[in-house]
């Protein structure tokens, strides 16, 4: 397997008041393309600090973040926002949809910022929304729709530009137990079926054994174990 | 991301803060009413005064006089404003005459024809006349008119009749003012009849020789159809002069050559061949060498005046007026773009959680910059286009109001607000303009927004 993502020493160092605190303190890490990875920790561990650099939305303080074999400490901010674009596809805890917009509308606004023609993209939008099971539902603003539904849309608009990595911050932590296990189900098949790499922050090492290939524990900014999951 | 896709999604926000949108665009609306509304005085006053001016073709023409004539005007009546129908005094004649000094003959003529960038040259001919309509009769002076005056000045508008057909017409034109006197219920009855100008002439066997110095007076009688009746006396600068009676030129300089008085002037100075005129009109071919011919002439020896001077000075009072009408119109422009940071700012820290969605999912600082640039430029049209619409709109009632006012003092009604299509785009393109710049510190304040603290917002 190819390797997708390797970090070399990164660290990322917040300023606060005078004192200086090491969200993340030299992680080293790589992923396998393919791979369902789920970085495990407390509140406060570095691990959504992470999610956050592989994403492009921060910048470490030091140390190497290689994705595709592109340092994303060298980017300029617009080709870390082509990074957010076109490489990878981020699913939040609290969903983050558009309010405003319906559910097609959000998926399509994704694909609006990557130039992808109107009618392109309305077909696209409805067929993801089909993929993630949320036929007849594309008209529904986030108000109208359940959690589970909401994140089905965030899982459809983090596809809609078809990266090769999903990124998921806690997906299942404003949900019940029955709608999360549907949302692990909807992406483990994403893993299996459609290659998709998945780079998943959790508090649940029940949840992280249970779907994950490999299982990364951080503590306090620093890996403190790194163990094979239930899939391997 | 499109353009297309950018105005769509900044017209969706738009639609999602309808009232605040919309008493954003209002007061954008009325800050380019008045400011529209004032420049819009301007020019339209600048039209009823400067423009009424220009095209009497008053500024192509100088007015020459003998060189030992000095006219008051240049002395004392330039920068007062004082150019009244009848205004130019000769009270400051005092002046010295240039040693070069010639008078106005029919050879000065030909040199006055021969510079550069004349276009005419006619004499100011005025001969007095007794003239009989009815069983009245009334002394007055009959001003000379040459056919170019056709169309200009007093000849604008022949509200009944028309002008001479051609120079050697025995015809006459009436002032309004000359044929209420002989009709007053209905002036324009006496086009068509006929009047009898009498005048004094010296007779033919007796026209100026050294051999017999006396000259005999005859009567002379010229019978004159009216041919039309102009609204108001020719003025100073126009062709003929001021009179409430006009005939064609030749028809004035043969009564003038023919005159006992030209008989009386030519054996006072044997040497002369032909009578000096009192003054004549110069017309340039554009106003724009007014200035510059007038000069040439003063330097052949003559007096000279024109009205350019005068307009150059109302053209540069009327920029001035437009600038504080402009000045004042834009506070209130000034107040709308406030209202429009303060719109995009608000609504940008409403929004701060969908910038943060917008960045994440691969909008760039860019994407949103014009997202909001938009924003407030859609605001800026459809303000500009409503703003143009109030302001046509307060013009039309105030100018209603105006010329009632007007009418009732005696004066023409006019148009005093002037909405030319330059006008509408440029209000329309300058809200567009202030609204940028207005939107531009909540744009960049909107696109440096940090995507992890966006999305933390609530």
């Amino acid at each position: 397997m190819a390797t997708l993502l390797e970090t070399r020493g990164l660290k990322r160092h917040y300023r606060m008041g005078a004192s200086i605190v090491r969200a993340l303190d030299s992680v080293s890490l790589t992923v396998e393309e393919g791979e369902f990875l789920a970085l495990l920790g407390t509140s406060g561990s570095g691990k959504s600090t992470l999610l956050n650099l592989i994403a492009g939305l921060d910048r470490a303080t030091e140390g190497t973040l290689r994705v595709f074999d592109r340092d994303l400490a060298q980017m300029s901010s617009a080709e870390l926002s082509l990074h957010r674009r076109k490489s990878v596809g981020i699913i939040f805890q609290s969903f983050n949809l558009v309010s405003t917009m319906t559910a097609a509308q959000n998926v399509a606004l994704a694909m609006m910022f990557a130039d992808v023609p109107r009618g392109e993209r309305d077909a696209r939008a409805s067929a993801l929304l089909e993929s993630v099971g949320l036929a007849g539902r594309q008209r529904h603003r986030p108000r109208e729709l359940s959690g589970g539904e909401q994140q089905r849309v965030a899982i459809a608009r983090a596809l809609s530009n078809n990266p090769h990595l999903l990124l998921a911050d806690e997906p299942t932590g404003n949900l019940d137990s029955r709608t999360s296990q549907e949302i692990l189900a909807l992406l483990t098949q994403l893993n299996e079926r459609d290659g998709k790499t998945i780079i998943m922050v959790t508090h649940d090492p029940a949840l992280a054994d249970r779907h994950a290939h490999r299982t990364v524990t951080l503590l306090d900014g620093q890996i403190l174990s790194e163990h094979a999951g239930a899939r391997q | 991301m499109t353009f297309r896709d950018t105005l769509d999604l900044a017209v969706r926000n738009l639609g999602q803060a309808k009232l605040r949108t919309s008493l954003t665009t209002m007061g954008v609306s009325i800050g380019i009413a008045s400011l529209a509304g004032m420049v819009s005085l301007g020019v339209g006053l600048q039209d009823q005064f400067v423009g009424r001016f220009t095209k009497s073709g008053m500024f192509d023409a100088i007015n020459v006089l003998p060189g030992a004539d000095q006219p008051g005007f240049i002395m004392g009546g330039r920068g007062r404003g004082q150019f009244g129908r009848r205004g130019f005094g000769r009270s400051g004649a005092a002046a010295q005459a240039p040693e070069n000094a010639r008078e106005v003959t029919d050879d000065a003529l030909k040199d006055l024809a021969a510079l550069d960038r004349v276009k005419e040259v006619y004499p100011n001919v005025r001969v007095p006349v007794e003239v009989k309509y009815g069983g009245d009769s009334e002394f007055m002076a009959a001003a000379g008119v040459p056919m170019s005056a056709r169309g200009e000045g007093a000849f604008q508008s022949i509200p009944y009749g028309r002008f001479f057909a051609n120079e050697s017409e025995n015809a006459c034109l009436l002032s309004l003012e000359f044929a209420r006197r002989i009709n007053d219920r209905s002036p324009g009855s006496l086009v068509g009849q006929e009047l009898t100008l009498h005048y004094a002439a010296a007779s033919a066997s007796t026209m100026p020789s050294a051999a017999s110095p006396a000259a005999t007076v005859q009567q002379a009688e010229i019978k004159c159809p009216i041919v039309g009746i102009v609204e108001r006396e020719t003025g100073p600068f126009s062709a003929g002069g001021v009179s409430g009676l006009m005939i064609p030129l030749p028809k004035a300089k043969a009564i003038f050559a023919s005159s006992i008085a030209t008989a009386q002037a030519l054996m006072r100075d044997p040497t002369k061949t032909s009578r000096p005129y009192m003054s004549a009109v110069v017309r340039v071919r554009s106003p724009r060498s007014t200035q510059d011919v007038e000069e040439q002439i003063k330097k052949m020896g003559f007096a000279a005046y024109s009205l350019n001077d005068a307009l150059q000075g109302a053209k540069r009072a009327f920029i001035i007026l437009d600038i504080v009408l402009s000045l004042i119109g834009s506070i209130a422009l000034a107040v709308s773009a406030l209202g429009i940071v303060n719109t995009m700012v608000m609504s940008i820290l409403e929004r701060t959680r969908e910038i943060g969605i917008m960045k994440a999912i691969g909008g760039s600082d860019g994407d949103v910059r014009r997202i909001f640039l938009i924003e407030a430029s859609a605001i800026g049209c459809l303000g500009g286009i409503g703003g143009v619409a109030l302001g046509w709109a307060v013009g039309r009632a105030i100018n209603f109001g105006a010329n009632i006012y007007i009418q009732q003092q005696g004066g023409a009604p006019g148009n005093l607000f002037s909405l030319p299509f330059w006008l509408i785009g440029g209000a329309i393109g300058f809200s567009i303009v202030i609204s940028l710049v207005a939107g531009s510190y909540p744009a960049a304040r909107a696109a440096r927004l940090d995507p992890i603290q966006a999305l933390r917002h609530d």
